[in-house]
């Protein structure tokens, strides 16, 4: 940056006035170039846009409840998955882990009859000690997660199967449980669950950027040996990350038994791919060390307003799949050209 | 140069250490000193035995024999943290920052100021952006904009003056730099060559390792020449000048190599 003056005098007064352009950009400029998740944010509007262009009624709060919906249970299990994406490893297993703790949370409350107070926890304890095991695997046996997680993927999708059998287990009486996790509010389309992303994103959004411990979370996935050399317990971050994609998955699974008063165990098969799209629409990187929370729930935002749009304009729901794909490359080349383009603004 | 009072004994003393690797006699009953406020210049060829030496002074290998003084007690290190509680710290080539992180988050990395909000432990980023840019600005960089830029965006220098400065910062006694400005520009070699003298009028001592008998003659204090595992020079940089450092350290070569 401090050389663009120097070649801009031997370019001429043409090429000093464009060169200098980014030299000194107003503070204003600056500071909104700087937000990590403009890429998204500028992807999200466009899609809007485009949406209320062809059907006026996208526009609506109705729509906005329905979006919501679809974004908070994969959102909240996007949010796990980016905790741990910035600290260097993957889960691919999430869409297992939200399928067996919301089958086990269904199979406690009903066919044992426990009580929601001490199924919810027991369910999500549950769910944590499958990401901690994902961790304690691959830190033991320095194994890629990509293929740890490949493999209790299928495991624990298996296992949920085999205590059901295969088929879903519902709650067909009025549940207050039901109500809590995933029960409508204030208008028609809105959900509780929405509340329950908001909380989630509101924690691990401070988390991450508020508290010392998020410092170490971008450390151990930025460069892990300077982590340590550091005193960063790398490890420790490791685990209780993968511990945190664990509960937070269950805690996806439970919001969808909640809006469906049922659970079956094969549902969240693709939600492993659409949580990591979601972090990377967002502006997370794949390679560990940078990531927002804000831009993972805008990225599922903006999954759940194409599958919401596409339905309101018409398109057959297969659409949905090929559209989503289009929009997940052109949001990280949008990502990596801004981060390049404005790579002086922070 | 400052006069302070001094202790008689030197910051650092290690007296006839000896380190074999194996069959590979690193060392070879090497004294060595760094007094208090003094750059030490460690030069030599490659596998002069320049890291084996530091490599003890830091704690990472014990040595075969031989013993090692810190501010005049005796010093037995078990682990680089040991070195480290002792205020010996250690700038690496790869400097230990995260190019994603900002310089504030870099500084402070595993050392961050907490204020608490009720019962809830924040990071007080406030401080860390005060204290970041107080401490850069002492150790002489004027061209950073703020403390919330993000490493990756900085030249070598640069991260090897915040590297430096957050030493620095965190009481550091004595600080070693292992090729500080082997990546370097000649520009930027200039200016980590000024921190070297910053951190000195500050109170510190340094060992400057390098092959550059360039970079490390106009700072240093004494030069100190290793070759095969043993010292063989160590001269007040005044009494000597970079040729006769030149022909000791290529002369000690050639019968080496016939013998």
């Amino acid at each position: 940056m401090r050389d663009v003056g120097d070649k801009a005098i031997s370019g001429g007064a043409e090429a000093k006035a464009v060169k200098m352009l980014p030299a000194a950009p107003p503070e204003r400029w600056r500071r909104l170039l700087a937000i990590r998740e403009l890429g998204v944010l500028i992807a999200l509007i466009a899609l809007i846009v485009i949406f209320t262009f062809l059907q006026p009624a996208f526009l609506t709060l109705d729509t906005f409840g329905d979006i919501l919906t679809q974004a908070a249970e994969l959102g909240v299990a996007a949010v796990g998955v980016t905790f741990l994406m910035i600290a260097g490893e993957f889960d691919l297993s999430v869409g297992s882990t939200f399928a067996f703790a919301g089958v086990l949370l269904a199979l406690l409350v009903t066919r044992f009859s426990v009580s929601p107070f001490l199924a919810v926890p027991a369910a999500l304890l549950f769910a944590g000690v499958i990401g901690l095991l994902n961790g304690l695997i691959t830190l033991a046996t320095r194994i890629p997660s990509f293929i740890t997680t490949l493999g209790t993927m299928m495991m624990w999708r298996g296992l949920a199967l085999a205590i059901t059998g295969g088929w879903p287990i519902s709650i067909l009486t009025a549940s207050t449980l039901l109500d809590v996790l995933g029960g409508r509010a204030v208008y028609s389309t809105l959900r509780i669950s929405a509340l329950w992303l908001l909380i989630v994103t509101a924690v691990f959004w401070a988390l991450l950027g508020k508290t010392a411990y998020g410092n170490w979370v971008f450390a151990t996935g930025g460069k892990r040996e300077a982590a340590r050399a550091l005193g960063v317990p790398v490890n420790r971050v490791k685990l209780i990350n993968f511990s945190v994609a664990g509960v937070l998955a269950g805690t996806a699974g439970f919001l969808q038994f909640g809006r469906m008063s049922s659970m079956s165990p094969v549902w969240g098969d693709a939600l492993a791919l659409e949580a990591i799209a979601a972090a990377v629409i967002g502006g997370t990187s794949l390679m560990g060390g940078s990531g927002t929370i804000v831009g993972t729930i805008l990225g599922a935002i903006t999954m759940a307003s194409i599958r919401v749009g596409l339905v309101m304009v018409g398109a057959p729901s297969y659409w949905y799949t090929a559209f989503l794909g289009v929009v997940i490359v052109l949001a990280v080349i949008l990502n990596v050209k801004l981060e390049e383009t404005f790579a002086w603004r922070r | 140069m400052a006069t302070v009072a001094r202790p008689a004994h030197p910051l650092l003393e290690a007296r006839g250490i000896s380190k074999a690797f194996g069959k590979v006699q690193a060392l070879v009953s090497v004294d060595f000193r760094v007094g208090y406020q003094e750059v030490v210049g460690l030069v030599g060829d490659n596998g002069a035995g320049k890291s084996t030496l530091i490599k003890i002074i830091t704690g990472v290998h014990p040595p075969d024999s031989g013993q090692l003084f810190f501010e005049g007690r005796p010093a037995h290190l078990a682990s680089p943290k040991e070195a480290r509680a002792l205020g010996i710290e250690t700038v690496y080539q790869d400097l230990a920052l995260v190019e994603q992180m900002s310089i504030a988050r870099n500084f402070f990395l595993g050392n961050e100021p907490i204020r608490r909000v009720g019962p809830l432990p924040l990071l007080d980023g406030a401080t860390m952006h005060r204290r970041t840019e107080q401490a850069l600005r002492e150790i002489g960089i004027t061209t950073l904009r703020s403390a919330s830029q993000d490493v990756g965006v900085l030249s070598g220098g640069e991260r090897q003056a915040i590297a430096i400065g957050r030493t620095m910062h965190f009481g550091a006694k004595l600080i070693i730099l292992d090729e500080p400005t082997s990546a370097l520009s000649i520009k930027e070699t200039r200016k980590v060559l000024d921190y070297v003298g910053q951190a000195k009028r500050r109170g510190l001592s340094v060992i400057f390792i390098t092959h550059n008998l360039y970079h490390v003659y106009p700072v240093s204090d004494r030069i100190v020449v290793l070759d095969h595992g043993r010292k063989i020079g160590d001269f007040a940089r005044d009494a000597v000048s970079i040729d006769d450092l030149i022909s000791l350290i290529t002369l000690q070569r050639e019968p080496a190599r016939e013998a």
